[in-house]
């Protein structure tokens, strides 16, 4: 099926040296709009949302913010630090705004796994939901993060096909006629 | 379908994929060679007055003519720090550029330089200090390791020989296509040498995590090599009063603080100066040796290392918490001072809610946020 050259674009943006040194989709070989349905429909199936996740992965770093860098535990379960650098990066979806360079840094304490996330990761999961592709650096998995971090699945569930109010891909290929910049507009 | 009637729908795609192809590329050439839009004039600020060939972007123009608005990606359309306010003569405003303007720049005409086109006269403004702007060419003279992720590299420059600069401000890196990275991309280095010293400048780099420019830094960078910078950018230098001056900083954040304290040493007897360094742990101090001969120099100057973290097996008798911790056991009150802070946007917010609860009005604070 021909594709929005949008989407051709946003890929683009997604390369190495890009935006970022390792670019956002990894070696992950599938289209963007497959990996974000795939990982579309395992976030539903865990009965939650991205907003849900983007709001967990939120919690745990402002927890960690008042230390201004050093290590804390939160929820005597994980140990969190932010680590911030100079500059902002823009989305590659053109959502406007600039996210800042921090990366988040949790080691789950009882099984010592580590899991690390970008705020502009975290943008990109609420507003486009986006985990990044397979083998890059800040890929999140849905399942890992639902099994080490728990988020808890907001009161009012969303269509699963939906995210705020954004038809999934999916229902773009069905004729929804939805571009990129459409789902920018209001994510 | 048959076989025979997907052969034919795929050659008829081919051949028409084939033919927008073609028809692209002759638009491409059409637009370099035969499009001729002339001399143009760029009225800039109403006075000043560049005749340019047509048909290249306002932010090359520009450049072609010593003047660098900030750019970091190259003129790609996606860092957004090349805005010009566009008064008549630039056309309509972009796609790629909608995402990057508010309401509120979309209707004073401010665009994104690198997307705007020279066809015709064009009348822009901008701030009057990006006169000052230059690109530099320099050659490498020396790195070193100041931690285990910073690092210390001293440009000699080559072509304008000398800079002239205010302690406090920064400059952009520009970091060559490298492994993965196909164009080239600026970043933005706070100046750490004092402004004295005008045939060189000092960067002090810490490595950035999937950092593009600081990965290029610290594995492909050698001394001897050349490099493109412009500047020098920012309003972050000393301000001339009276008042206490307290300087505070964290990881790189040291580096403009560097630069004042050695470009304003008389303002420093005069004034009196101190300087909190928040660092987790002894392996992420840094400078120290220069600090204490700065302070034996100067009697009125205090450095200030505050450790959140020291390890148990690691000798120190200095400071211990968060950077706004010793501050507030440090610092009696916020009258007659002047505060300098650069460091993390965390640690800005932190010590500027500190100094106003203090009782310090925002306009006797001055950061650096690195954002």
């Amino acid at each position: 099926m021909k594709r929005v050259p949008k989407w051709r674009d946003i890929e683009e943006m997604m390369k190495p040296g890009r935006l970022t040194r390792d670019g956002m989709l990894g070696s992950d070989p599938r289209p963007l709009e497959e990996i974000i349905e795939s990982d579309g429909a395992t976030v539903a199936r865990l009965g939650l949302t991205h907003g849900d996740i983007a709001r967990r992965l939120e919690e745990l770093t402002a927890a960690s913010m008042e230390r201004l860098g050093d290590p804390v535990i939160v929820e005597e379960t994980y140990e969190v630090r932010v680590e911030e650098a100079r500059g902002s990066l823009p989305c590659p979806f053109k959502h406007p705004g600039r996210w800042r360079k921090a990366v988040t840094y949790c080691r789950h304490l009882p099984t010592g796994e580590s899991i690390a996330w970008t705020a502009l990761g975290v943008h990109m999961i609420e507003a486009h939901g986006f985990y990044e592709g397979r083998g890059s650096p800040f890929r999140l998995d849905p399942e890992r993060i639902a099994r080490l971090l728990a988020p808890r699945a907001s009161s009012e569930k969303a269509d699963p096909a939906e995210h705020n109010g954004i038809p999934r891909p999916s229902a773009r290929r069905q004729g929804a006629g939805l571009e990129p910049d459409d789902r920018n507009a209001t994510g | 379908m048959t076989a025979e009637a997907s052969r034919y729908l795929l050659e008829s795609v081919i051949v028409l994929s084939g033919l927008a192809g073609i028809l692209a590329a002759l638009l491409v050439v059409a637009e370099a060679f035969i499009a001729d839009y002339g001399e143009c004039i760029i009225t800039i600020n109403g006075q000043k007055e560049l005749r340019v060939r047509g048909g290249d972007t306002l932010l090359n123009s520009l450049a072609a003519n010593k003047i660098f608005v900030p750019s970091a990606c190259g003129g790609r359309g996606t860092c957004a720090y090349c805005k010009v306010k566009v008064l008549e003569g630039g056309g309509p405003t972009l796609p790629v550029e909608e995402p990057y303007l508010t309401g509120k720049e979309r209707q004073e005409g401010v665009r994104l330089s690198c997307q705007v086109k020279v066809r015709r006269n064009i009348s822009i403004e901008i701030p009057e200090d990006l006169f000052n702007i230059r690109q530099y060419r320099a050659r490498v003279e020396r790195i070193r390791d100041l931690t285990y992720d910073i690092k210390e590299v001293r440009l000699a420059l080559i072509e304008p020989g000398t800079i002239r600069f205010r302690a406090g401000q920064y400059i952009q890196l520009r970091t060559p296509p490298y492994g993965n990275v196909r164009e080239p991309v600026y970043r933005a280095y706070s100046i750490s040498s004092p402004s004295q010293e005008t045939d060189a400048i000092e960067l002090v780099i810490r490595l950035v995590p999937n950092g593009i420019c600081t990965t290029w830094v610290f594995n492909y960078l050698e001394a001897g090599q050349e490099v493109l910078f412009s500047g020098p950018f920012g309003n972050f230098y000393l301000r001339d009063t009276a008042a206490e001056m307290i300087f505070v900083a964290g990881g790189s954040g040291f580096a403009p603080i560097k630069s004042i304290l050695l470009s304003a040493p008389e303002a420093v007897d005069r004034r009196g100066g101190r300087f909190f360094f928040g660092a987790r742990s002894v392996r992420d101090l840094f400078y120290l040796e220069l600090m204490r001969d700065y302070a034996s120099a100067h009697p009125r100057f205090e450095f200030i290392p505050a450790l959140s973290e020291p390890h148990p097996d690691e000798p120190w008798h200095g400071e211990t918490g968060l950077v706004t911790e010793v501050m507030a056991r440090r610092l009696a009150d916020a009258s007659n001072k002047e505060f300098y802070l650069c460091g993390s946007p965390g640690m800005i917010q932190a010590c500027v809610r500190l100094l106003r609860s203090m009782g310090a009005s925002d306009e006797v604070i001055f950061f650096d946020s690195f954002a």
